[in-house]
């Protein structure tokens, strides 16, 4: 616990404990630590003198905020305007339906989270897929499906190509 | 090359500079400038600008042979792009093989590559220059300009083009009120949507009670499909910090934010490079160019809230609170960020203030409609054959945008509307086409500019699903602080989603009408009065669909699943047998020779048929 | 002073009193579920609507948070400003179909059902009003419960949904709640007093003498610090419930009174 305090101040720091600034603090204590722990939001609250409902309310609003253990890859599927039009939600269908998943979670292996954004600004590479900060351009779901089954564990994605390959 | 930053304590050191810098360039410098704006990166031309470099290095030519990585050009759709100086020779979808070739050919053989250069679709024509291509022929790239010429990570690269001059000639010859009457008379108008005069604003915040005032840039384009303001914060920087600078002393604010949305971390990235640098070089910071004016900016980010665009939610935001937009009774030019006087205005809007300072409000003025002057820039994209961003004078059609500029739908597709205004918009039909495009022009035609985004759409888009896909959007984004839009939306989109799953009742017009105008009347803020556009638009013009959703419970877009039916088209069928053997409701028959046929009785509608056919012989009906 | 003249009434109120002041001087009931006299006004249920008259065509506000600071003209019974407020109100009883205090307000303001089907989930009807978020913030000074998430999942809820550290069971947010989704439940043998739905507790002082529960210790820890009233002698009249206090006094007065002869 020590160790993640000197974090937090570290990051209060950064930021002179301005107020004003509390968005990307927890933003920097999300990417240090993977996710929002209470414990932490907790300590920050106390450290900035804000109350703990009001660090509360904006973990809870703003889409970026997670406060469960993330996956071991983070998968963003853009659900903007165009590329819906190019089909963004049958590619959301399929994964969501492939791995079990619902937009915002985790699966349950934590092997990805999942995200649905609005716009990530690339809307002449619609459908766009960022996986691990990777764009993926031009998606259809059958090669959403491939890029994601590639980051199962080696032996685990053949084995999972032999299963379907004999139920097909 | 100069790398020890100088602190410039004047105007005039900022012009010794730049002509230092202009005359180390050299004449017969070869440069290749590789785009690395989020579209061409996405799409691998960062490894394209590190190969270059090499090339570069070991090249070993007597002349001084560059690469230099810059911002959008607008042309995504035709990314990677690569220019060659000298010549200009525009290279499109520039893969890493290519990169010798160029290098060898074009850069140190002065010859071109032609299988790389853009070829017009429909005459057939190569282009060696951009401005020989029809997508940047209409254009008037003011704002946009320098991107593709400049790297946005040197400061440098923005002074030798005449960045700073128009900070310059306002600190020493200008007074406050003498900046504001130029703005005022080149007309200049809000570019994120709401297009208030700009100088109106400056000269409120100026004249209001309390200090200390703030300067704020809203860079938190959230409509889907805008990526505008992305490309000036990635590409030009500068031009926004250049910007700001002349408004915060105009209004009498020494402190400034920059609040940029989450998901575009390059742009942070590149404006944080640039404030460090302007700060180095005595441009941001105390007693600027040796005035008494002072002004520093830091950058705030947003965390992953379309509501945040809105200005009292951003300013909600950058005081560490949930983006709650607040009532405007009392104007945030008076009471906004900390209850102190704040004057924002979008990214798009402060990087046409330094060109108006040094051109002149009269030539601004000279460019556009009588209430619409200059230049925007508008996001094309959707089903449109050049998709990429444009910026036009305002006061051009749609249909030079869509046909001139974009090159026409692709596939050989009927255009059926284009949706404006992002999801505070609705979308213009066939029919209006030729409207010119302006602030005043497109809200009479039931739309509005917004930010610039326009997304087209072809005959094979359900209008209905359209507009239920907004209906959604704004749902998951609405802050849920006002019952009108928290509860209106989620009555509309319950209606909206009965309509498309074929149960839609006689009377449900009407009562996403109803719902529609309680939400203008009542809802709190922006968002919210403008929620039900997308809906009423697409009642406006395309009522018939929605008729035969409710009443025929018929897609005639053919997309609404359920609604539309299967047929395999007997000419085409090869009797391959794909389709039956991937049914899940063994609702078709047929053998060797002789077309397949679809059970209506058994179909599910599934559309697996349709994705698996080798042959397009499945029809949608 | 601005004069308000509103539905014909011509009325006079301080600069930045708002439409709403104005109405209740002049005797027009407006109805209202957000706005609070102790609390500043957020305009978030929008039921408060009136039309503002801005010469060539009338603006819609809310009436709790206008400012008045100039002469203006303003309908509260115009169609427009009624249409508006039945609008409002028929969206809330979709939503909070069971609450008997919002039906009692909606029946008084001439609304007797509503044309939505409900659609959303309030948490036993409660409408986001935020007055309870608002009294315990400003108020009391301890914000022990505030909003979560956002949209139609926005809700009001204490930290984590845990029962909140900060909160002194005062109950502020019960009384202030206009739709009844907040209660205090006493539990006598625990000698706590909870507030529900937060599930936040409170220890509760007992009198000393005959058992019976008085109030939270730290709404009077509270009182005290905040009071003046911080004397050794008061705090010792605290440890008894109101009624043997009463008896206690008596008996002195009586005592006093007895042998002073």
């Amino acid at each position: 616990m020590a160790q993640d305090d000197k974090i937090i101040e570290q990051i209060v720091d950064r930021y002179d404990a301005d107020v004003g600034m509390l968005i990307p603090m927890m933003q920097d204590l999300q990417s240090e630590c993977g996710y929002l722990q209470a414990e932490h939001i907790r300590y920050l609250s106390k450290r900035l003198g804000l109350p703990l409902s009001r660090l509360y309310a904006v973990a809870t609003f703003y889409s970026s905020f997670r406060l469960a253990p993330k996956g071991a890859h983070e998968v963003t599927l853009c659900m903007g305007t165009v590329c819906y039009l190019k089909g963004a939600g049958s590619i959301s269908e399929a994964i969501c339906k492939k791995f079990r998943v619902e937009p915002g979670g985790t699966t349950r292996d934590r092997l990805f989270s999942f995200q649905a954004v609005n716009c990530v600004g690339a809307c002449a590479l619609a459908p766009v897929m960022v996986v691990d900060g990777k764009y993926y351009d031009g998606v259809t779901p059958d090669s959403a499906l491939e890029i994601l089954h590639k980051l199962l564990p080696a032996e685990e994605a053949a084995e999972t190509t032999t299963k379907e390959a004999q139920r097909d | 090359m100069i790398s020890a930053p100088t602190r410039f304590t004047s105007g005039a050191d900022i012009e010794t500079f730049a002509q230092k810098l202009r005359s180390e360039g050299g004449p017969a410098a070869k440069l290749v400038r590789v785009c690395i704006g989020t579209g061409c990166a996405a799409k691998g031309s960062r490894k394209l600008y590190e190969l270059f470099c090499e090339a570069a290095e070991q090249s070993g030519q007597d002349v001084r042979v560059e690469a230099k990585c810059v911002g959008c050009h607008g042309f995504c759709e035709r990314g990677p792009i690569v220019v060659v100086e000298p010549g200009e020779i525009f290279y499109q979808r520039v893969e890493e093989p290519d990169v010798a070739e160029i290098f060898r050919e074009t850069v140190l053989g002065g010859r071109v590559v032609e299988r790389l250069l853009y070829e017009d679709p429909g005459t057939g024509k190569k282009a060696e220059k951009a401005d020989e291509i029809a997508f940047y022929k209409v254009q008037q790239r003011i704002v946009l300009g320098s991107n593709g010429l400049i790297d946005p990570t040197k400061i440098t690269d923005y002074i030798a083009e005449g960045g700073y001059k128009a900070l310059a000639k306002v600190l020493s010859s200008m007074t406050p009120d003498d900046v504001i009457s130029e703005v005022e008379a080149a007309g200049l108008r809000g570019r994120g949507g709401g297009g208030f005069p700009t100088a109106r604003k400056w000269r409120s915040c100026r004249e209001a009670e309390g200090s200390p005032k703030y300067v704020i840039c809203n860079g938190d384009e959230g409509d889907p499909g805008a990526f505008m303001d992305r490309s000036i914060m990635e590409g030009n920087p500068h031009s926004v910090i250049e910007g700001m600078l002349i408004g915060a002393y105009a209004i009498g604010s020494e402190q400034g934010y920059i609040y940029v949305r989450n998901e575009y971390p390059l742009a942070v990235e590149h404006l944080k490079m640039a404030i460090s640098q302007a700060r180095e070089f005595g441009l941001l910071g105390q007693n600027i160019l040796g005035s008494s004016f002072s002004f520093d900016i830091r950058i705030n980010r947003g965390g992953g809230a379309f509501v945040c665009g809105e200005s009292t939610a951003l300013m909600a935001s950058l005081e560490g609170r949930p983006g709650e937009p607040r009532a405007k009774y009392v104007h945030t030019v008076e009471s906004g960020l900390w209850e102190k006087p704040s004057n924002l205005n979008n990214v798009e809007t402060w990087a046409n203030v330094p060109a108006i300072i040094n051109r002149g409000g009269e030539w601004f003025a000279g460019i556009g409609t009588e209430k619409s002057k200059g230049t925007k820039v508008f996001s094309l994209v959707g089903k449109v054959v050049n998709s990429g961003l444009v910026e036009v004078p305002m006061g051009i059609t749609l249909r030079q945008i869509i046909d001139e500029i974009g090159g026409g739908i692709p596939d050989g597709k009927r255009f059926k509307a284009v949706q404006t205004g992002g999801p505070s918009g609705g979308c213009i039909p066939a029919e209006h086409l030729d409207a010119r495009v302006d602030f005043d022009e497109l809200t009479k035609l039931g739309s509005m500019m917004g930010s610039g985004g326009m997304i087209v759409m072809d005959e094979d888009t359900c209008m209905v699903r359209f507009a239920k896909y907004f209906t959604n959007f704004l749902q998951k984004e609405s802050c849920g602080k006002c019952t009108p839009c928290r509860e209106g939306l989620a009555q509309m989109l319950y209606i909206l989603d009965r309509i498309t799953d074929g149960e839609g009742q006689v009377g449900d017009v009407e009562r996403l009408e109803g719902l529609a105008e309680l939400m203008e009347g009542t809802a709190l803020c922006a968002l919210g009065k403008t929620a039900a556009n997308p809906v009423i638009s697409t009642i406006r013009y395309f009522r018939d669909e929605y008729d035969a959703h409710i009443k025929d419970k018929h897609c005639p877009a053919k997309e609404c699943r359920g609604l539309f039916r299967y047929k395999i088209d007997a000419d085409a069928c090869k009797s391959c047998g794909i389709c039956l053997q991937n049914c899940p409701a063994e609702a078709i028959t047929g053998e060797k020779k002789v077309p397949y046929v679809i059970d209506q009785e058994k179909c599910t509608l599934c559309g697996t048929c349709w994705e698996k056919c080798p042959f397009a012989a499945v029809l949608k009906v | 002073m601005p004069t308000v003249t509103i539905d014909g009434c011509k009325v006079r109120v301080k600069k930045d009193a708002t439409i709403l002041d104005a109405a209740k001087k002049a005797g027009i009931w407006i109805p209202t579920l957000c706005y609070h006299p102790a609390v500043p006004s957020d305009a978030s249920c929008r039921l408060c609507m009136v039309e503002l008259d801005r010469g060539d065509w009338r603006q819609l506000v809310t009436s709790c948070n206008y400012p008045v600071r100039r002469d203006i003209v303003v309908y509260v019974s115009s169609e427009r400003a009624e249409a508006a407020r039945r609008g409002v109100m028929e969206l809330l009883l979709a939503r909070a179909p069971e609450s008997g205090e919002l039906k009692a307000l909606a029946e008084r303001m001439g609304v007797y059902e509503t044309r939505y089907p409900n659609v959303t989930e309030s948490q036993r009807n409660c409408i986001l009003c935020g007055l309870c978020v608002r009294v315990c913030e400003q108020i009391i000074g301890k914000a022990a419960i505030g909003y979560a998430g956002r949209g139609v999942d926005r809700a009001v809820a204490a930290p984590f949904r845990q029962p909140s550290e900060d909160c002194i069971g005062c109950g502020a947010c019960a009384a202030i709640c206009p739709v009844g989704t907040i209660k205090i439940r006493i539990h006598a043998d625990e000698q706590e007093v909870e507030i529900s739905p937060f599930k936040s507790r409170a220890k509760l002082l007992v009198c000393e003498k005959c058992g019976a529960l008085v109030a939270s210790k730290q709404v009077s820890e509270q009182a005290l610090t905040r009071s003046n009233l911080n004397s050794e002698e008061f705090r010792a009249s605290l440890r008894l419930c109101p009624k043997c206090r009463r008896l206690q006094t008596a008996g002195q007065l009586g005592a006093a009174t007895f042998y002073k002869k």
